[in-house]
Protein backbone atom coordinates (compact mmCIF):
# COMPACT_ATOMS: atom_id res chain seq x y z
CA UNK A 1 0.00 0.00 0.00
CA UNK A 2 1.18 3.77 -1.05
CA UNK A 3 0.88 5.70 1.98
CA UNK A 4 1.34 8.96 0.08
CA UNK A 5 -2.03 7.78 -2.19
CA UNK A 6 -3.67 7.39 1.06
CA UNK A 7 -3.46 10.75 2.13
CA UNK A 8 -3.95 11.95 -0.76
CA UNK A 9 -7.41 10.24 -0.90
CA UNK A 10 -8.11 11.03 2.54
CA UNK A 11 -7.94 14.56 1.63
CA UNK A 12 -9.58 14.15 -1.60
CA UNK A 13 -12.43 13.12 0.36
CA UNK A 14 -12.39 15.86 2.56
CA UNK A 15 -11.79 18.49 -0.06
CA UNK A 16 -15.91 19.34 -0.43
CA UNK A 17 -16.73 19.05 2.76
CA UNK A 18 -13.92 21.65 3.81
CA UNK A 19 -15.15 23.97 0.90
CA UNK A 20 -19.11 23.42 1.92
CA UNK A 21 -17.58 24.52 5.75
CA UNK A 22 -15.17 28.13 4.31
CA UNK A 23 -18.63 29.05 2.62
CA UNK A 24 -21.17 28.50 5.26
CA UNK A 25 -20.08 31.67 6.77
CA UNK A 26 -19.94 34.02 4.10
CA UNK A 27 -19.59 34.21 0.09
CA UNK A 28 -15.99 33.92 -1.07
CA UNK A 29 -13.86 34.42 -4.59
CA UNK A 30 -11.56 31.36 -5.73
CA UNK A 31 -8.66 32.47 -4.68
CA UNK A 32 -9.92 32.79 -1.27
CA UNK A 33 -10.68 29.44 -1.11
CA UNK A 34 -7.23 28.64 -2.45
CA UNK A 35 -5.77 30.67 0.39
CA UNK A 36 -7.48 29.17 3.02
CA UNK A 37 -6.78 25.60 2.08
CA UNK A 38 -3.25 26.00 0.80
CA UNK A 39 -2.93 27.65 4.93
CA UNK A 40 -4.17 24.47 6.17
CA UNK A 41 -2.32 22.11 2.90
CA UNK A 42 -5.62 21.07 2.28
CA UNK A 43 -4.79 21.62 -1.34
CA UNK A 44 -0.78 21.29 -3.26
CA UNK A 45 -1.64 22.73 -6.44
CA UNK A 46 -4.37 25.65 -7.22
CA UNK A 47 -5.84 23.41 -9.86
CA UNK A 48 -7.05 20.68 -8.12
CA UNK A 49 -10.20 23.44 -6.74
CA UNK A 50 -11.57 24.69 -10.43
CA UNK A 51 -13.15 21.63 -11.48
CA UNK A 52 -14.23 21.06 -8.13
CA UNK A 53 -16.19 24.00 -7.91
CA UNK A 54 -17.73 23.72 -11.42
CA UNK A 55 -18.65 20.35 -10.55
CA UNK A 56 -20.34 21.40 -7.14
CA UNK A 57 -21.91 24.33 -8.71
CA UNK A 58 -23.34 21.81 -11.89
CA UNK A 59 -24.50 19.74 -9.49
CA UNK A 60 -26.77 22.60 -7.19
CA UNK A 61 -24.44 23.16 -4.04
CA UNK A 62 -23.27 25.80 -5.32
CA UNK A 63 -24.19 29.20 -6.95
CA UNK A 64 -22.61 32.10 -7.64
CA UNK A 65 -22.63 35.73 -8.48
CA UNK A 66 -20.17 38.55 -10.33
CA UNK A 67 -19.30 41.44 -7.69
CA UNK A 68 -17.07 44.87 -9.05
CA UNK A 69 -13.39 44.78 -7.96
CA UNK A 70 -11.17 47.66 -7.33
CA UNK A 71 -8.60 46.35 -9.16
CA UNK A 72 -9.58 44.60 -12.63
CA UNK A 73 -12.35 43.13 -13.93
CA UNK A 74 -15.39 41.45 -11.76
CA UNK A 75 -15.25 38.61 -9.61
CA UNK A 76 -17.12 35.33 -9.35
CA UNK A 77 -18.35 34.79 -5.73
CA UNK A 78 -19.17 31.69 -4.60
CA UNK A 79 -22.14 30.57 -2.29
CA UNK A 80 -24.07 27.86 -0.80
CA UNK A 81 -27.59 26.82 -1.82
CA UNK A 82 -29.96 25.22 -0.26
CA UNK A 83 -28.57 21.75 -1.50
CA UNK A 84 -25.71 22.64 -0.35
CA UNK A 85 -27.01 23.69 3.11
CA UNK A 86 -28.37 20.51 3.41
CA UNK A 87 -25.45 18.76 1.59
CA UNK A 88 -23.21 20.11 4.45
CA UNK A 89 -25.51 19.10 7.31
CA UNK A 90 -25.49 15.45 6.21
CA UNK A 91 -21.52 15.26 6.00
CA UNK A 92 -21.12 16.99 9.48
CA UNK A 93 -23.40 13.96 10.35
CA UNK A 94 -21.18 11.19 8.96
CA UNK A 95 -17.66 13.52 9.51
CA UNK A 96 -18.93 13.48 13.21
CA UNK A 97 -19.62 9.20 13.27
CA UNK A 98 -16.47 9.11 11.55
CA UNK A 99 -14.43 11.42 13.84
CA UNK A 100 -16.23 9.33 16.80
CA UNK A 101 -15.16 5.67 15.55
CA UNK A 102 -11.49 6.84 14.75
CA UNK A 103 -11.32 8.38 18.37
CA UNK A 104 -13.10 5.28 19.73
CA UNK A 105 -10.37 3.14 17.63
CA UNK A 106 -7.47 5.14 18.48
CA UNK A 107 -7.90 5.20 22.51
CA UNK B 1 16.79 40.63 -26.71
CA UNK B 2 13.14 39.02 -27.03
CA UNK B 3 10.42 39.45 -28.76
CA UNK B 4 7.13 40.21 -26.78
CA UNK B 5 3.46 39.68 -27.15
CA UNK B 6 0.25 41.20 -25.95
CA UNK B 7 -2.43 38.61 -24.73
CA UNK B 8 -5.50 39.14 -22.92
CA UNK B 9 -5.89 36.67 -20.28
CA UNK B 10 -9.22 37.19 -17.95
CA UNK B 11 -9.88 40.56 -19.06
CA UNK B 12 -6.65 42.05 -18.13
CA UNK B 13 -3.75 42.98 -21.19
CA UNK B 14 -0.27 41.63 -20.31
CA UNK B 15 3.03 41.94 -22.52
CA UNK B 16 4.84 38.93 -22.20
CA UNK B 17 7.96 37.06 -23.82
CA UNK B 18 7.65 35.12 -26.54
CA UNK B 19 9.04 31.64 -25.08
CA UNK B 20 6.84 32.53 -22.13
CA UNK B 21 4.22 32.91 -24.48
CA UNK B 22 4.45 29.46 -25.92
CA UNK B 23 4.74 27.36 -22.92
CA UNK B 24 1.58 29.17 -21.32
CA UNK B 25 -0.27 28.56 -24.61
CA UNK B 26 1.14 24.85 -24.55
CA UNK B 27 -0.01 24.63 -20.71
CA UNK B 28 -3.23 26.18 -21.46
CA UNK B 29 -3.95 23.80 -24.02
CA UNK B 30 -3.07 20.78 -21.73
CA UNK B 31 -5.38 21.49 -19.48
CA UNK B 32 -8.43 22.07 -21.68
CA UNK B 33 -7.22 18.61 -23.14
CA UNK B 34 -7.39 17.16 -19.61
CA UNK B 35 -10.47 19.04 -19.18
CA UNK B 36 -12.23 17.71 -22.35
CA UNK B 37 -14.72 15.25 -21.01
CA UNK B 38 -16.36 17.20 -17.63
CA UNK B 39 -18.91 19.38 -17.45
CA UNK B 40 -18.60 22.89 -17.13
CA UNK B 41 -14.90 22.44 -19.32
CA UNK B 42 -15.31 25.90 -20.22
CA UNK B 43 -16.08 27.34 -17.46
CA UNK B 44 -13.26 25.77 -15.29
CA UNK B 45 -10.58 27.18 -18.07
CA UNK B 46 -12.11 30.44 -17.88
CA UNK B 47 -11.60 30.46 -13.83
CA UNK B 48 -8.23 29.01 -14.30
CA UNK B 49 -7.33 31.58 -16.60
CA UNK B 50 -8.81 34.22 -14.26
CA UNK B 51 -6.80 33.09 -11.40
CA UNK B 52 -3.78 32.83 -14.20
CA UNK B 53 -4.31 36.65 -14.49
CA UNK B 54 -4.53 37.45 -10.74
CA UNK B 55 -1.52 35.96 -10.14
CA UNK B 56 0.41 37.59 -13.33
CA UNK B 57 -0.81 41.09 -12.02
CA UNK B 58 0.97 40.09 -8.68
CA UNK B 59 4.12 39.48 -10.69
CA UNK B 60 4.01 43.19 -12.41
CA UNK B 61 5.35 46.43 -10.89
CA UNK B 62 6.37 49.70 -12.55
CA UNK B 63 10.27 48.45 -12.48
CA UNK B 64 9.01 45.03 -14.01
CA UNK B 65 6.17 45.37 -16.65
CA UNK B 66 7.13 41.79 -18.98
CA UNK B 67 5.98 38.38 -17.82
CA UNK B 68 8.73 36.10 -18.46
CA UNK B 69 9.07 32.07 -18.72
CA UNK B 70 10.44 32.07 -15.53
CA UNK B 71 6.85 34.04 -14.21
CA UNK B 72 4.74 31.33 -16.22
CA UNK B 73 7.12 27.87 -14.99
CA UNK B 74 6.48 29.55 -11.31
CA UNK B 75 2.73 29.81 -11.67
CA UNK B 76 2.50 26.15 -13.53
CA UNK B 77 3.75 24.78 -10.58
CA UNK B 78 1.43 26.81 -8.21
CA UNK B 79 -1.50 26.04 -10.32
CA UNK B 80 -0.33 21.69 -11.37
CA UNK B 81 0.09 20.17 -14.46
CA UNK B 82 -2.27 18.38 -15.70
CA UNK B 83 -1.12 14.86 -14.16
CA UNK B 84 -1.11 16.76 -10.69
CA UNK B 85 -4.69 17.53 -11.29
CA UNK B 86 -7.48 15.21 -10.66
CA UNK B 87 -10.31 14.94 -13.09
CA UNK B 88 -13.15 12.59 -12.85
CA UNK B 89 -12.27 10.82 -15.77
CA UNK B 90 -8.98 10.44 -14.51
CA UNK B 91 -9.57 8.35 -11.91
CA UNK B 92 -11.76 5.62 -14.28
CA UNK B 93 -8.67 6.12 -16.74
CA UNK B 94 -6.38 5.15 -13.96
CA UNK B 95 -8.41 2.08 -13.01
CA UNK B 96 -8.69 0.70 -16.46
CA UNK B 97 -4.92 1.17 -17.15
CA UNK B 98 -4.49 -0.75 -13.48
CA UNK B 99 -6.50 -3.28 -15.08
CA UNK B 100 -4.92 -3.14 -17.99
CA UNK B 101 -1.12 -3.56 -16.70
CA UNK B 102 -2.43 -6.43 -14.40
CA UNK B 103 -3.94 -8.16 -17.67
CA UNK B 104 -0.69 -7.45 -19.74
CA UNK B 105 1.69 -8.79 -16.51
CA UNK B 106 -0.99 -12.13 -16.08
CA UNK B 107 -0.40 -12.66 -20.08
CA UNK B 108 2.86 -12.03 -20.71
CA UNK B 109 6.40 -12.59 -19.08
CA UNK B 110 8.28 -9.73 -21.32
CA UNK B 111 8.17 -6.30 -19.43
CA UNK B 112 7.93 -3.11 -22.03
CA UNK B 113 9.27 0.04 -21.18
CA UNK B 114 6.98 1.43 -18.85
CA UNK B 115 7.00 4.90 -21.05
CA UNK B 116 6.68 3.08 -24.93
CA UNK B 117 4.08 0.62 -23.76
CA UNK B 118 1.87 2.30 -26.31
CA UNK B 119 1.11 1.26 -29.93
CA UNK B 120 2.99 2.72 -32.40
CA UNK B 121 1.78 4.06 -35.38
CA UNK B 122 2.03 5.91 -38.43
CA UNK B 123 1.84 9.18 -38.78
CA UNK B 124 3.20 12.15 -41.47
CA UNK B 125 5.43 14.67 -38.78
CA UNK B 126 4.92 18.00 -39.28
CA UNK B 127 7.98 19.07 -37.01
CA UNK B 128 10.83 17.71 -38.89
CA UNK B 129 8.86 17.72 -42.23
CA UNK B 130 10.84 18.59 -45.55
CA UNK B 131 8.05 18.40 -47.57
CA UNK B 132 5.61 16.62 -46.43
CA UNK B 133 6.12 15.10 -43.21
CA UNK B 134 6.48 11.36 -45.02
CA UNK B 135 9.67 10.59 -44.38
CA UNK B 136 10.11 11.92 -40.74
CA UNK B 137 6.84 9.94 -39.83
CA UNK B 138 8.58 6.80 -41.53
CA UNK B 139 11.40 7.06 -39.24
CA UNK B 140 9.30 7.68 -36.02
CA UNK B 141 7.44 5.00 -37.02
CA UNK B 142 10.40 2.86 -37.65
CA UNK B 143 12.29 4.42 -34.62
CA UNK B 144 15.25 5.41 -36.71
CA UNK B 145 16.95 8.74 -38.21
CA UNK B 146 14.72 10.22 -40.63
CA UNK B 147 17.58 11.32 -42.41
CA UNK B 148 18.50 7.91 -43.77
CA UNK B 149 14.73 7.27 -44.63
CA UNK B 150 15.06 10.14 -47.00
CA UNK B 151 18.49 9.40 -48.25
CA UNK B 152 16.98 5.66 -49.64
CA UNK B 153 13.87 7.71 -51.14
CA UNK B 154 16.30 9.70 -53.32
CA UNK B 155 18.32 7.32 -54.38
CA UNK B 156 15.36 5.24 -55.40
CA UNK B 157 14.49 8.00 -57.74
CA UNK B 158 17.59 7.22 -59.55
CA UNK B 159 16.38 3.79 -60.38
CA UNK B 160 14.58 3.04 -63.00
CA UNK B 161 10.90 1.29 -62.50
CA UNK B 162 10.67 1.99 -59.07
CA UNK B 163 7.70 4.81 -58.78
CA UNK B 164 9.22 6.35 -55.35
CA UNK B 165 7.52 9.48 -56.53
CA UNK B 166 4.02 8.25 -56.88
CA UNK B 167 4.12 6.35 -53.72
CA UNK B 168 5.69 9.21 -51.64
CA UNK B 169 2.20 11.09 -52.95
CA UNK B 170 -0.04 8.62 -52.23
CA UNK B 171 1.88 8.23 -48.47
CA UNK B 172 1.50 12.10 -48.56
CA UNK B 173 -2.44 11.69 -49.43
CA UNK B 174 -3.29 8.83 -47.10
CA UNK B 175 -1.20 8.95 -44.11
CA UNK B 176 -2.55 11.43 -41.52
CA UNK B 177 -0.51 14.11 -40.01
CA UNK B 178 0.20 14.13 -36.46
CA UNK B 179 -1.52 17.23 -34.97
CA UNK B 180 -2.62 16.68 -31.22
CA UNK B 181 -0.28 15.84 -28.14
CA UNK B 182 -2.01 12.40 -28.22
CA UNK B 183 -1.17 11.37 -31.89
CA UNK B 184 2.75 12.40 -31.68
CA UNK B 185 2.44 11.02 -28.55
CA UNK B 186 1.41 8.09 -30.37
CA UNK B 187 3.77 8.20 -33.51
CA UNK B 188 6.98 7.85 -31.30
CA UNK B 189 4.62 5.05 -29.41
CA UNK B 190 4.64 6.19 -26.46
CA UNK B 191 1.14 5.82 -24.30
CA UNK B 192 -0.95 8.49 -24.40
CA UNK B 193 -1.61 8.64 -21.16
CA UNK B 194 -2.25 11.85 -18.90
CA UNK B 195 1.29 11.86 -17.37
CA UNK B 196 3.09 11.74 -21.16
CA UNK B 197 0.75 14.46 -22.39
CA UNK B 198 1.39 16.64 -19.31
CA UNK B 199 5.11 15.49 -19.56
CA UNK B 200 4.84 16.60 -23.28
CA UNK B 201 4.26 20.11 -21.72
CA UNK B 202 7.64 20.34 -20.35
CA UNK B 203 9.17 18.42 -22.41
CA UNK B 204 8.24 20.89 -25.26
CA UNK B 205 9.57 23.81 -23.62
CA UNK B 206 13.11 22.30 -22.85
CA UNK B 207 13.35 21.42 -26.78
CA UNK B 208 12.13 24.40 -27.96
CA UNK B 209 15.84 25.91 -25.79
CA UNK B 210 17.31 22.58 -26.79
CA UNK B 211 16.65 23.37 -30.29
CA UNK B 212 18.15 27.02 -29.96
CA UNK B 213 20.85 25.49 -28.61
CA UNK B 214 21.66 23.06 -31.36
CA UNK B 215 21.47 25.35 -33.81
CA UNK B 216 23.67 27.54 -32.26
CA UNK B 217 25.98 24.52 -31.91
CA UNK B 218 25.36 22.93 -34.76
CA UNK B 219 28.82 23.60 -36.52
CA UNK B 220 30.46 21.70 -33.87
CA UNK B 221 28.38 18.87 -33.25
CA UNK B 222 27.41 18.07 -37.09
CA UNK B 223 29.53 16.18 -38.98
CA UNK B 224 30.64 17.61 -42.61
CA UNK B 225 29.09 14.17 -44.37
CA UNK B 226 26.03 15.18 -42.19
CA UNK B 227 26.04 18.44 -43.33
CA UNK B 228 26.85 17.83 -47.02
CA UNK B 229 23.92 15.11 -46.71
CA UNK B 230 21.47 17.63 -45.03
CA UNK B 231 22.30 19.62 -48.04
CA UNK B 232 21.29 17.41 -50.41
CA UNK B 233 18.31 16.39 -49.15
CA UNK B 234 17.09 20.36 -48.96
CA UNK B 235 18.01 20.84 -52.62
CA UNK B 236 16.20 17.37 -53.96
CA UNK B 237 12.89 18.70 -51.37
CA UNK B 238 13.02 22.24 -53.13
CA UNK B 239 13.27 20.39 -56.68
CA UNK B 240 10.89 17.66 -55.77
CA UNK B 241 8.53 21.02 -54.77
CA UNK B 242 9.05 22.75 -57.87
CA UNK B 243 8.13 20.06 -59.92
CA UNK B 244 5.18 19.76 -58.30
CA UNK B 245 4.32 23.67 -58.92
CA UNK B 246 4.75 22.72 -62.29
CA UNK B 247 2.49 20.32 -62.59
CA UNK B 248 -0.45 21.46 -60.92
CA UNK B 249 0.06 24.85 -63.35
CA UNK B 250 0.12 22.30 -66.23
CA UNK B 251 -2.75 20.03 -65.33
CA UNK B 252 -5.05 22.95 -64.52
CA UNK B 253 -6.59 23.32 -68.16
CA UNK B 254 -6.10 19.27 -68.31
CA UNK B 255 -8.05 19.41 -65.11
CA UNK B 256 -11.08 22.03 -66.42
CA UNK B 257 -11.32 19.71 -69.22
CA UNK B 258 -11.70 16.63 -67.41
CA UNK B 259 -14.14 18.20 -65.43
CA UNK B 260 -16.16 19.02 -68.46
CA UNK B 261 -15.74 15.57 -69.83
CA UNK B 262 -16.57 14.00 -66.56
CA UNK B 263 -20.13 16.17 -66.52
CA UNK B 264 -20.71 14.70 -70.01
CA UNK B 265 -20.52 10.84 -68.53
CA UNK B 266 -21.93 11.58 -65.99
CA UNK B 267 -25.61 12.28 -68.18
CA UNK B 268 -24.05 9.97 -70.24
CA UNK B 269 -24.71 7.04 -67.42
CA UNK B 270 -27.65 8.60 -65.91
CA UNK B 271 -29.06 8.33 -69.57
CA UNK B 272 -27.83 4.69 -70.11
CA UNK B 273 -29.33 3.89 -66.63
CA UNK B 274 -32.55 5.21 -66.63
CA UNK B 275 -33.71 5.95 -70.43
CA UNK B 276 -32.02 2.87 -72.23
CA UNK B 277 -29.75 2.91 -75.24
CA UNK B 278 -32.84 4.65 -77.08
CA UNK B 279 -32.22 8.05 -75.13
CA UNK B 280 -28.68 7.66 -75.68
CA UNK B 281 -28.63 7.13 -79.50
CA UNK B 282 -31.17 10.42 -79.39
CA UNK B 283 -28.82 12.24 -77.11
CA UNK B 284 -25.73 11.74 -78.85
CA UNK B 285 -26.88 10.79 -82.57
CA UNK B 286 -23.06 11.45 -84.00
CA UNK B 287 -21.31 8.72 -82.27
CA UNK B 288 -21.57 5.46 -83.62
CA UNK B 289 -22.77 3.28 -80.75
CA UNK B 290 -23.07 0.25 -83.12
CA UNK B 291 -20.16 -2.10 -81.69
CA UNK B 292 -20.83 -1.48 -78.36
CA UNK B 293 -24.79 -2.37 -78.60
CA UNK B 294 -23.19 -5.49 -80.05
CA UNK B 295 -22.09 -6.70 -76.42
CA UNK B 296 -24.74 -7.04 -73.67
CA UNK B 297 -25.74 -3.96 -72.38
CA UNK B 298 -24.27 -4.61 -68.79
CA UNK B 299 -21.41 -4.78 -70.27
CA UNK B 300 -21.70 -0.79 -71.38
CA UNK B 301 -23.33 0.28 -68.14
CA UNK B 302 -20.20 -1.27 -66.44
CA UNK B 303 -17.56 0.12 -68.13
CA UNK B 304 -19.60 3.33 -68.13
CA UNK B 305 -19.91 3.31 -64.39
CA UNK B 306 -16.31 2.78 -63.91
CA UNK B 307 -15.06 5.49 -66.26
CA UNK B 308 -17.17 7.89 -64.40
CA UNK B 309 -15.40 6.83 -61.06
CA UNK B 310 -11.67 6.69 -62.50
CA UNK B 311 -11.85 10.24 -64.07
CA UNK B 312 -14.15 11.18 -60.88
CA UNK B 313 -12.44 10.08 -57.94
CA UNK B 314 -9.01 12.11 -58.42
CA UNK B 315 -11.10 15.32 -59.74
CA UNK B 316 -13.59 14.90 -56.39
CA UNK B 317 -10.41 14.60 -54.27
CA UNK B 318 -8.57 17.90 -56.00
CA UNK B 319 -11.54 19.71 -55.86
CA UNK B 320 -11.85 18.88 -52.16
CA UNK B 321 -8.58 19.64 -51.59
CA UNK B 322 -8.92 22.89 -53.20
CA UNK B 323 -12.12 23.85 -51.90
CA UNK B 324 -10.88 22.96 -48.36
CA UNK B 325 -8.34 25.73 -48.79
CA UNK B 326 -11.32 28.52 -48.87
CA UNK B 327 -14.26 27.02 -46.77
CA UNK B 328 -12.03 25.70 -43.90
CA UNK B 329 -13.71 21.75 -44.37
CA UNK B 330 -12.47 19.17 -42.39
CA UNK B 331 -9.68 16.90 -43.79
CA UNK B 332 -10.85 13.92 -45.40
CA UNK B 333 -10.65 10.85 -42.97
CA UNK B 334 -7.99 8.48 -43.64
CA UNK B 335 -10.77 5.05 -43.98
CA UNK B 336 -12.43 7.84 -46.58
CA UNK B 337 -8.99 8.07 -48.38
CA UNK B 338 -8.60 4.13 -48.45
CA UNK B 339 -12.57 3.35 -49.69
CA UNK B 340 -11.93 5.48 -52.20
CA UNK B 341 -8.19 4.43 -53.56
CA UNK B 342 -9.84 1.03 -53.50
CA UNK B 343 -13.10 1.76 -55.26
CA UNK B 344 -11.07 3.63 -57.74
CA UNK B 345 -8.62 0.65 -58.26
CA UNK B 346 -11.59 -1.23 -58.95
CA UNK B 347 -12.66 0.90 -61.38
CA UNK B 348 -9.45 0.91 -62.98
CA UNK B 349 -9.80 -2.98 -63.43
CA UNK B 350 -13.09 -3.29 -64.51
CA UNK B 351 -12.51 -0.47 -66.78
CA UNK B 352 -9.59 -2.10 -68.61
CA UNK B 353 -11.94 -5.82 -68.57
CA UNK B 354 -14.68 -3.48 -70.34
CA UNK B 355 -12.11 -1.46 -73.01
CA UNK B 356 -10.52 -5.06 -73.68
CA UNK B 357 -13.56 -6.73 -75.10
CA UNK B 358 -14.55 -3.93 -76.77
CA UNK B 359 -11.46 -3.04 -78.14
CA UNK B 360 -10.88 -6.16 -79.66
CA UNK B 361 -14.09 -5.73 -81.70
CA UNK B 362 -14.03 -2.29 -82.78
CA UNK B 363 -13.93 -0.94 -86.30
CA UNK B 364 -10.90 1.47 -86.96
CA UNK B 365 -13.23 3.97 -88.43
CA UNK B 366 -15.75 3.26 -85.03
CA UNK B 367 -16.19 7.05 -83.42
CA UNK B 368 -17.42 5.57 -80.15
CA UNK B 369 -13.39 4.11 -79.84
CA UNK B 370 -11.99 7.39 -79.85
CA UNK B 371 -14.57 8.94 -77.10
CA UNK B 372 -12.90 6.33 -74.71
CA UNK B 373 -9.14 6.16 -76.09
Amino acid sequence: MNVDNEKSQMRKGMLEYCILLLLRKEQAYASDIIKKLKDVHLIVVEGTLYPLLTRMKNDGQLSYEWIESTQGPPRKYYQLTDKGLSVLAELEVSWKELSDTVEQLSN
Amino acid sequence: MKKTLTVNLGGIVYQIDEDAYRLLDNYLNNLRLHFRKEEGADEIMDDMETRISDLFSEKINEHKQVIVAADVEEIIARMGKPEEIESEEDETEQKSADNEKKQRDSTTTDHHNESTTGKRRLYRDPDNRMLGGVASGFGAYLDCDPTWVRLIMIILIFIPYTPIVVAYLIAWLLIPEARTATEKLSMHGEAATVENIGKSVSDGFNRMSEKANDYIDSGKSRSVLRKIVDMLISVAAFLFKAFLVMLVIICFPVLFVLAIVLLALVVVSVSVLFGGGAALLALLPAINWAPLQTFSPMMTVVSSISMVLLVGIPLAGVLYAILRQFFHWSVMSTFMKWALLIVWLIALVVFCIGMYHVGGHLPVHCYGGSLFI
